[in-house]
């Protein structure tokens, strides 16, 4: 054997060993190296599934132009409206106690829990067939068959995470800082406004990219509500599912391609702004 | 100036019990007391950060017990600072001018001259994350003095400091009572803290204020086992005592110790180290006590040297090394002890 060759002979010796002495780890990594190219494969062949022509011009359309629109102005609606109502109930869920709270809480996450369509049946029935319901459409505000049905079920499936990253920040926040603010001049919503809501800013972030991405994506229960009418509450997802199903496949993928690349953006966003805690 | 009585409050684990104080106008009052004898609720019910179960709170006899915090002119400072981290420390310092009103003119001076009183000025244009915990706390400090409060509560100012910024602040603190004569009420878990800052001081334990005084007189004679105990005060006994004449006289496990105090029955009594006499043989004097023992244990720390006498029981007398060497006192020894009837304490 000549130097080389015995090198060689050595660190194969060497690899063998370490293969033997973690052949623990290697195996577990395996399963997460196996399950990565899994996801990244399904991307890829979604993406380049058409020609990058035909995909350019799908996407300009006017039907997936109107998607998106629709589909942006919806879901930051949603999300602004999650806000408004999170942060005063997440705050009073994160400092007060009082009696009820535990059951208050647990029916807050009801929507997380239960299935998109299911959601999208109760709010179908309750403001399609009800006195309140009508009573509402009479007054002008329809949510059966129109975009506002879209924001409603939007709103309604995605408020709890707004509420969930928002209660645990407010709860990570010592009160002490409003109590100094208060003994400082402020009166209890001031010490809020100027001290604890500038300190949730990051779950604040965080929370609004997370409940914005899922009303980009929400299907189940905006089409229970707002149906599927192409050009009138056809947002991206139902766009997707509309193509899909009369073998219209580039406007599809473009559609899919939308949404992959919305949802990697938001991903990567929430990461930056919530390394405080993990709520899910 | 502050009155509080008869405060009662109950807040998760901890507790106030029938609390009643009355600090007077200028004066730096110490509250000592172990973690969780519900110092912290003492003060944030004064601050009226929430309203007590039941009792008053008056300033300069006015009752404010249901007022809010932002009425009352009290300010508060906290062990950890609480200063607003999205915040630099200048706006730090002129968060409650907002409600002051000052104009101006007036706003950007008040906030330099407390900046100047507490050395932070080069610090000013900084956010507080970057800040050492001295400089946290003159922030907050400054933060809570533009208001100009009456009362200023602060909740173990000095604990999370290392020892050479406590001692410094500590005298910061003496100086900016003195010059703003503001009413400072302190609380504390270091005895040496109220010795040095307060001019009276409160002793709680459980929720309750056990002794009220000077910090000379609470540490010369507390009131309670509590106390005694608390304030790192040895020889604390148990016996029956009977009076005579004005004389007590209190039998500890066949030991009698005699006491000017005048109490009957089961007591507790304590006598400070450095009250009793040590010697080779017995002394000729007016001292009423005098007892014979082996030296049992010695404890040597420094200039002072405590050494722990059987005489039926175990009586710790503390003398300066000096003295200790000349003796030449060793374990097993044969000394005798020596102190006066009006150093005995019963409670």
């Amino acid at each position: 054997m000549n130097t080389s060759e015995i090198k060689g002979y050595h660190s194969a010796l060497k690899i063998f060993s370490r293969l033997r002495e973690s052949s623990f780890k290697i195996i577990t990594m395996t399963f997460g190296l196996v399950l990565a190219v899994f996801i990244v494969a399904l991307l890829i062949g979604v993406v380049t599934h058409t020609t990058p022509k035909a995909l350019l011009e799908s996407l300009l359309s006017g039907e997936i132009q109107f998607a998106i629109r629709l589909s942006l102005i919806t879901s930051v609606i949603s999300t602004i409206f999650c806000i408004v109502v999170s942060v005063p109930a997440a705050y009073a869920l994160a400092r007060y106690n009082f009696p009820g709270k535990n059951i208050l809480n647990t029916i807050l996450d009801v929507p997380l829990a239960l299935p998109p369509l299911v959601a999208g049946v109760a709010l179908l029935i309750l403001f399609g067939t009800t006195s309140f319901g009508k009573g509402l459409a009479e007054a002008g505000i329809k949510f059966v068959f129109t975009p506002l049905g879209i924001i409603l079920a939007q709103f309604f499936v995605n408020m709890p995470f707004m509420f969930r990253v928002l209660r645990s920040t407010f709860q990570g926040i010592n009160p002490r800082y409003e109590y100094v603010a208060q003994t400082l001049g402020s009166t209890e919503a001031g010490a809020f406004w100027r001290v604890t809501l500038p300190m949730a800013r990051n779950g604040l972030m965080a929370g609004s990219i997370i409940t914005w991405c899922r009303g980009i994506g929400e299907f189940g229960a905006a089409l229970m509500v707002a149906g599927s009418t192409r050009m009138q509450t056809e947002t991206l997802p139902i766009s997707l599912y509309l193509n899909m199903s009369c073998g219209e496949l580039p406007l599809a993928i473009a559609s899919a391609t939308i949404l992959i690349v919305i949802s990697l953006i938001s991903l990567f966003i929430f990461e930056r702004f919530s390394g405080f805690a993990r709520v899910f | 100036m502050v009155r509080v009585e008869n405060i009662s409050k109950t807040l998760g684990e901890f507790f106030l019990k029938d609390v009643s104080l009355d600090v007077g106008d200028g004066e730096y009052f110490m509250i000592l007391g172990p973690t969780g004898a519900g110092k912290t609720i003492l003060l944030e019910t004064v601050a009226g950060i929430y309203p007590p179960d039941k009792g008053r709170v008056y300033l300069n006899d006015r009752d404010i017990t249901r007022l809010p915090p932002r009425k009352r002119n009290i300010g508060m400072v906290y062990q950890d600072y609480m200063l607003f981290p999205h915040l630099t420390v200048e706006q730090n310092i002129k968060y409650g001018l907002r409600s002051r009103k000052l104009g101006k003119q007036k706003g950007p001076q008040r906030v330099d001259e407390l900046a100047n009183l507490l050395g932070v000025t080069h610090l000013l244009h900084r956010h507080p994350g970057t800040l050492s915990g001295g400089e946290k706390q003159r922030i907050a400090i400054a933060r809570a003095l533009i208001m100009e409060p009456e009362v200023l509560l602060l909740d173990e100012p000095l604990s999370a400091l290392d020892s050479e910024t406590r001692a410094k602040l500590r005298k910061e603190l003496r100086r900016i009572h003195a010059l703003t004569s503001t009413t400072m009420i302190h609380v504390t878990h270091s005895f040496d803290e109220a010795f040095l800052l307060g001019s009276r001081m409160a002793i709680m334990n459980h929720g309750e204020i056990v002794q009220v005084g000077e910090p000379s007189e609470v540490f010369r004679k507390p009131n309670s086992k509590f106390a005694a105990e608390f304030l790192g005060v040895t020889n604390v006994f148990r016996g029956e005592s009977r009076v005579d004449k004005g004389i007590a006289y209190i039998d500890i496990n066949g030991l009698r110790v005699t006491s000017t105090d005048n109490r009957e029955g089961q007591v507790y009594l304590s006598i400070r180290p450095e009250d009793i006499l040590v010697s080779l043989s017995p002394l000729e004097s007016s001292a009423r006590n005098s007892f014979q023992g082996k030296v049992q244990d010695i404890s040597d720390a420094g200039i002072i040297v405590r050494i722990t006498v059987d005489v039926g029981v175990p009586l710790v007398a503390a003398i300066t090394r000096h003295s200790f060497l000349d003796m030449g006192l060793q374990q097993g020894m044969n000394v005798f002890l020596t102190f006066k009837a009006i150093d005995v304490h019963i409670f």
